[in-house]
């Protein structure tokens, strides 16, 4: 779980990375309109960023996948849903029961 | 209807008097649905930053989330091993489910980075 998340984490800064080299490259050509796509940043620049993007949609992409968790079988049947257990519900717990009928222990102990 | 719903977690979605109608745990459907959902909102918003920094505009930037969908839903089916019925009761589920929120949610990245990288 950790190591999915690290990859995330890996993949966004990536991307950000991406995001500041473009702007840069904008900042040096020194526009004042739009340019739409980044198509007048240098192609240098431009593989390096679409890189980077893809690096960091592959990272992003295997961690959406890792880090949420697994699935789990729906069916009652499958091996890994064998035993069910109740959770921690108030209505089922049971405070007064027999174990008053049985003998005590501490009893026992004193007589050493 | 209130007691029923929040009773035991394994509780069963069954009909005993026929055979033919699935039973499947509904604690893990929701515990699916909820893996789905998280996947989906995450690569919705990097789809958007990542379409924010590349500069579409218009059309293509729809046609860019769909295609993150598409990756999605593909590596979702992958995850579970392609044997959907496993793990969901149908296939609407894993390829339909959060396709209209996870929309909403890549437009406001959509716009955010678009903004920062091309308009600061």
């Amino acid at each position: 779980m950790g190591l999915g998340f690290m990859v995330g984490v890996l993949g966004v800064l990536f991307l950000f990375h991406a995001a500041y080299s473009t702007i840069q490259g904008l900042l040096k050509i020194m526009e004042e309109e739009f340019s739409g796509p980044p198509m007048n940043v240098s192609l240098i620049v431009l593989d390096l960023i679409l890189w980077f993007e893809l690096l960091g949609f592959v990272f992003c992409i295997s961690a959406a996948l890792t880090v949420p968790g697994y699935f789990l079988s729906i069916h009652p049947d499958s091996e890994e849903n064998r035993i069910v257990s109740l959770s921690a519900n108030l209505d089922f717990m049971i405070f007064n029961h027999r174990a008053k009928a049985l003998p005590l222990e501490t009893d026992m102990k004193l007589k050493h | 209807m209130a007691g029923h719903s929040d009773s035991s977690s394994s509780e069963k979605k069954s009909s005993e008097a026929m055979n033919d109608v699935p039973t499947f745990s509904t604690e893990n459907m929701q515990n699916n649905m909820k893996v789905i959902y998280y996947s989906r909102t995450f690569m919705s918003i990097i789809g958007g930053v990542i379409a924010g920094i590349l500069g579409f505009t218009g059309f293509m930037g729809f046609i860019f989330y769909f295609l993150v969908m598409a990756i999605t839903s593909i590596g979702l089916i992958a995850k579970a091993k392609f044997s959907v019925h496993l793990y969901f009761d149908s296939w609407n589920r894993i390829i339909l489910d959060g396709f209209m929120g996870g929309l909403m949610s890549f437009v406001l990245f959509w716009t955010f980075a678009y903004d920062i990288v091309h308009i600061f």
